[in-house]
């Protein structure tokens, strides 16, 4: 399969006044086939979003390179972002726009065609539920529908490959399925995902592949049924959930998050 | 081989597209543009030149004689760029680059943070000369500022209230929260415009205040525009201090804003 994104060798370090620079990612290495779901797997600080922030052009590394399409995104950034959708973790929709403009007005960015987006913009307002918000302000949108909101405008451009830094954080169950069906969906058209995420769930349950960030370094890098085979097994764990309660389950990622790094998912400072 | 005007419209199409999208904002919400835009201007023109200036009558300065009127016009002209360009993309800028973190979303698509940057100088810029427009069209209409002056005025009046954005920007990106932005408000801006001869001639100022106020960019914007629209001798030294500050300010508001969001 062709390789939609590369990332060789990227280290980025952030200078620090009077100490040493603190290296947030270290050595990462892995490329996103077409038509795939990767997953970004590793507890806040791990360093997903400043490999985001790399892979995403904004910030430079300290070494290495990462390629779109074959585009180096920091030396031909133009060309490499036509290429890109980027949902980030923080919500960065523009608050002077109405839902179907602010669409609009980031469709023209890329430089589409502005029928092209007007059909692209509805369409995908439609499929995340929003076509009734269409003409409403941002402010007017709970927390969820601005969340579906920023997915939506990264995928205004049809990108081939598109980079979600924790979509579903603040999503109602039903949103967070909406999504997931939309990613399922356009994988099937091929487009390459990086999902950056702390939800064992959302992550073995939609990516292709995995990689276990912990302390900015790739503990391991699989499917999510190859890493829990080898690292937990198949046997059913059983657990007591409260006093003379036995819960009997599946083992899952977390698990195995747990074996690699001694903590849970959900430990860690906030990025 | 493309032809030049193609590469040209490559190079700037995207910057183009950053200032549509203020442009968009901004004829949205016409009414309130309007009023932030000329209200606060016209009022200052109305009230100096109109009430002020028929008490003092004429005013001389660089050894030429003029109405008080004619010489506030004129230095509501250089203050409408300051005002304009220094608060909308101070305040503005913040804003965007902080609460809405519109920055970092144009920069994640085809669109680079440098283009972004100017995208946000040439519309903070453009408010600042419309201002200044709306001034120059009064004091021409009324007889006050020369007509051909005032037109040449305005390319001026637009390097001018890109200047004082740039100045804006600079603080918004090294202003922590936005309150922080009244320390160079208050500190520098109010400053100038009071002591950089908007309402009276430097010469009344001691000879230390002159001295000082002579190498600030109102200064050097207010001499260039009175030589244009009144007739004053043209000082090179303007000049000078003027194309000083406007490539020193420009460089070091985007370095130090890109820096801020790039790490």
């Amino acid at each position: 399969m062709t390789a939609s994104l590369e990332v060789k060798n990227l280290t980025k370090s952030y200078q620090r006044k009077g100490h040493p620079p603190f290296v947030a990612v270290s050595d990462l290495s892995f490329e996103l086939r077409l038509g795939e779901i990767f997953g970004l797997l590793g507890p806040n600080g791990a360093g997903k979003s400043t490999t985001i922030n790399c892979l995403t052009g904004f910030y430079p590394p300290t070494n290495g390179e990462v390629l779109i399409e074959g585009f180096n995104i920091h030396r031909e950034p133009k060309k490499a972002k036509q290429h890109l959708g980027v949902c980030s973790q923080e919500d960065t929709l523009d608050t002077d726009f109405d839902v179907l403009d602010q669409m609009i007005r980031y469709g023209t960015f890329y430089r589409i065609d502005h029928f092209e987006i007007v059909k692209r913009a509805r369409i995908l307002l439609e499929t995340l539920g929003l076509m009734e918000k269409s003409n409403e302000l941002i402010e007017n949108l709970s927390g969820g529908m601005r969340r579906k909101l920023q997915v939506a405008r990264a995928l205004i451009s049809n990108p081939k490959v598109l980079v979600l830094d924790e979509p579903t954080t603040g999503l109602d169950p039903d949103a967070r399925r909406t999504l997931w069906q939309l990613l399922t969906e356009n994988r099937k058209q091929g487009m390459a995902t990086l999902l950056s995420t702390h939800y064992m769930e959302e992550a073995e349950r939609l990516c292709d592949r995995i990689a276990i960030l912990f302390e900015g370094k790739v503990l391991d890098l699989d499917s999510p049924e190859n890493l829990i085979k080898k690292y937990i097994g198949t046997e059913i764990i059983e657990e007591e959930i409260r006093p003379g309660v036995i819960w009997k389950r599946n083992p899952n990622l977390e698990d195995v998050f747990l074996k690699l790094t001694g903590k849970s998912l959900s430990s860690g400072d906030s990025e | 081989m493309r032809p030049l005007w193609a590469k040209f419209e490559e190079a700037f199409w995207p910057i183009r597209c950053v200032w549509l999208r203020y442009l968009h904002v901004y004829l949205k919400n016409w009414v309130y543009g309007l009023v932030t835009t000329f209200v606060e201007p016209l009022l200052y023109l109305v009230s100096f030149g109109y009430g002020l200036g028929s008490m003092i009558g004429s005013v001389e300065a660089n050894g030429i004689s003029v109405s008080y009127r004619q010489f506030v016009f004129a230095g509501f002209v250089a203050q409408s760029c300051l005002f304009q360009g220094f608060f909308e993309a101070a305040y503005g800028s913040f804003v965007r680059m902080y609460y809405q973190k519109i920055f970092k979303a144009m920069a994640s698509t085809p669109i680079t943070l440098s283009e972004v940057l100017w995208g946000e100088l040439l519309w903070d810029a453009t408010k600042g000369t419309l201002s200044a427009c709306a001034i120059l069209l009064l004091g021409s209409l009324s007889g006050d500022l020369s007509p051909w002056g005032s037109l040449m005025a305005v390319p001026l009046c637009f390097l001018g209230a890109l200047l004082f954005s740039s100045l804006g920007l600079w603080m918004a990106a090294l202003s922590q929260t936005i309150e922080q932005i009244s320390y160079p408000q208050y500190l520098l801006v109010f400053p100038m415009f009071l002591f950089c001869g908007v309402y009276f001639p430097l010469e009344t100022l001691p000879e230390t205040l002159q001295t000082l106020a002579s190498f600030l960019p109102l200064t050097a914007l207010l001499s260039l525009i009175r030589w244009l629209t009144l007739d004053f001798p043209f000082q090179i030294q303007a000049l000078a201090v003027f194309i000083f500050w406007l490539v020193l300010m420009v460089f070091i508001s985007r370095d130090t804003m890109s820096r801020r969001l790039v790490k």
